[in-house]
């Protein structure tokens, strides 16, 4: 009986075959699938360390020319096979320690100065803040030759921008004068925000835009008597007041010992700071 | 003689498929395994993101050269593409410190907080500014709130030299109380750029007249003494302090003391000695410190009038 026996395995073999053939489908395609993955995972994978590995090296290099430029040693250049990666992995090294003193000057409060002109001109930022708190910068756009003039700027028109005493000065000389005083301004005003944020109990009667007057109503914690507290800010440059009065129904107020204290801790201490300082001592509510 | 039954018709298919199930599971092995890698690797990337994260077009570019992404023989182009970026930075540069007034040798900076609305970095500058060194460390906040942002600074420390610190120690308190960093470098400034009109002054009259002017303290001498050589133990002192208040003003002072022996005071009282300091203060009104000071020196020297 071999016919049938020869037939049957035949048959047998190409249902194997074709039930195979549909199967492996799915599977080969699924295995087709997953040896894609794992070589486009390899090739993350050996890009991730190459460039760790060039990060590093920059790193190394930075850390040396910052080295370099606080006045250590010179060591010899870092070992490396190849003499032109080597040369840009250099440069590389030398645009970040470039780019972060740039960054550092500009956030050391620096005028961030812009060349204009072919070199006649200059634009710079003048930026101002209070106690560690950024506050708003000014532009300003000078001609440098022949004499210095300011040909356009944003500072307000309240803030001088005259040059004292030689129209010949420096550049420097006339923006460090005027940065104190941009800044001073900044100051008294971010002084009497923060006191209307901080001290809502206390009223502001008067101010201008200089904030170089300032007027407030302070309310005494005993009697609840109305204290009317003046301040001067006369000297552009500073901004703490150069003179304080008060002025109250009991007209022995301002010179009892304990408000002529608050005098002087006006006079001295930034203003919301010496409101607190007099709440805490009962002085005010 | 075999006869092919449905058995062998399964365990051949079972083969197949086991063979496969293995070679996937092999596959998927491998796959965790990089995932893993994978991860690991970028995680530890991300201790280099303050360096990577702005990289200029032509930091990309070279870059992507190290990677070997670029096409061949453009390393010249790439490089000297970056060459150009860093003499525009180094001119740059160059203009920021002129313009400043400052020097910086060095600035490293941390993240120490990253989200899309807060910024937060540790930052650690050194420099010096005209011979005073420093080094500052700060933590630097921004942060967004709509349109608006708010940088702030705090956590603010200075190191200076000892010898330069003696009338800047109660500002420095006061600047480091407040992080206040940009009043510090606007007083450091101002402050240096008075030392230097000392120096220079104190130096032209050390050269014009080396007989009779010295500075005890060298270079940075806050005093300058003038003596006539064959008057021994008589000395005028001329004290220039620059005193620098808490709130950052700089202010010089320029003072004329006399130092003379008892024996020559009892021998020649002389009221004109004892109005030096008064009297000089007002030859300082009228003519400024270097004409002031060439007077003096030359009353010392009793030097003819040229």
């Amino acid at each position: 009986m071999e016919a049938p026996k020869g037939v049957l395995s035949h048959l047998c073999t190409l249902e194997v075959r074709a039930r195979s053939r549909n199967a492996q489908p799915a599977q080969r395609s699924r295995v087709k699938e997953l040896r894609a993955r794992v070589e486009a995972l390899t090739a993350q994978r050996d890009l991730l360390r190459a460039d760790l590995r060039t990060y590093k090296d920059i790193e190394k290099r930075r850390r040396r020319l910052d080295d370099a430029c606080a006045g250590g040693e010179e060591e010899e250049g870092m070992d490396s096979e190849d003499a032109e990666k080597s040369q840009l992995l250099q440069l590389m090294a030398r645009q970040t320690q470039l780019t972060a003193l740039l960054h550092a000057h500009q956030v050391i409060g620096g005028y961030d100065v812009v060349s204009t002109r072919q070199g006649k001109g200059v634009c710079v930022t003048l930026a101002t803040a209070f106690e560690g708190t950024y506050l708003d910068s000014f532009k300003l756009e000078m001609d440098l030759r022949p004499t210095l003039r300011i040909s356009r700027h944003n500072v307000p028109p309240f803030i001088s921008l005259s040059q004292h005493g030689d129209s010949q000065a420096d550049a420097r000389g006339f923006l460090d004068a005027l940065s104190t005083r941009l800044n001073a301004f900044a100051g008294r005003k971010q002084q009497l925000k923060l006191v209307k944020e901080l001290h809502k109990s206390v009223r502001v009667m008067e101010s201008n835009l200089l904030c170089s007057i300032l007027v407030l109503m302070l309310t005494q914690t005993t009697a609840k008597t109305a204290v009317l507290c003046t301040m001067d800010y006369l000297d552009q440059q500073r901004c703490l007041p150069t003179s304080v009065r008060f002025h109250s129904q009991d007209e022995e107020l301002p010179d009892c010992p304990e408000w002529k204290n608050n005098c002087s801790l006006l006079m001295e201490t930034p203003l919301h700071r010496a409101l607190t300082t007099m709440k805490d001592m009962g002085h005010i509510v | 003689m075999r006869v092919y039954t449905g058995q062998d018709f399964f365990i051949k298919m079972e083969n197949v498929n086991a063979k496969n199930v293995e070679e996937v599971k092999l596959l998927e092995d491998q796959i965790k395994h990089l995932q893993a890698e994978v991860a690991n690797l970028q995680e530890q990337q991300k201790n280099h993101r303050d360096h990577t994260l702005y990289f200029s077009e032509q930091m990309q570019q070279a870059l992507s050269h190290v990677r070997g992404q670029t096409p061949p023989g453009s390393a010249e182009e790439v490089l000297s593409c970056l060459k150009k970026e860093v003499e525009q930075l180094e001119e740059d540069l160059q203009r920021q410190s002129q313009m400043n007034g400052i020097n910086l040798n060095s600035c490293t900076t941390h993240s120490l907080e990253r989200s899309s609305t807060k910024l937060v970095q540790q930052m650690c500058i050194s420099g010096h500014c005209s011979g005073l060194e420093f080094q500052i460390e700060f933590q630097i906040s921004e942060v967004k709130e709509g349109d608006q942002s708010e940088k702030t600074i705090k956590s603010l420390n200075v190191v200076m030299d000892a010898s330069d610190l003696a009338n800047f120690s109660s500002f420095l308190s006061g600047v480091k109380e407040n992080s206040d960093l940009l009043l510090f470098f606007r007083t450091l400034r101002t402050f240096s750029d008075r030392i230097d009109e000392r120096r220079r002054t104190f130096q032209h009259f050390q050269a014009k007249y080396p007989t009779l002017v010295s500075l005890p303290e060298g270079h940075g001498s806050e005093v300058m003494t003038l003596h006539h050589p064959e008057l021994p133990g008589c000395m005028l002192l001329v004290d220039w302090p620059v005193e620098v208040s808490k709130e950052g003003g700089v202010t010089p002072k320029v003072h004329l003391l006399t130092k003379i022996p008892d024996r020559a005071q009892q021998l020649f009282p002389s009221e004109a000695l004892g109005g030096a300091g008064e009297a000089f203060h007002s030859l300082l009104r009228l003519l400024g410190p270097e004409a002031a000071l060439e007077c003096i020196i030359r009353e010392v020297g009793l030097l003819q009038d040229s």
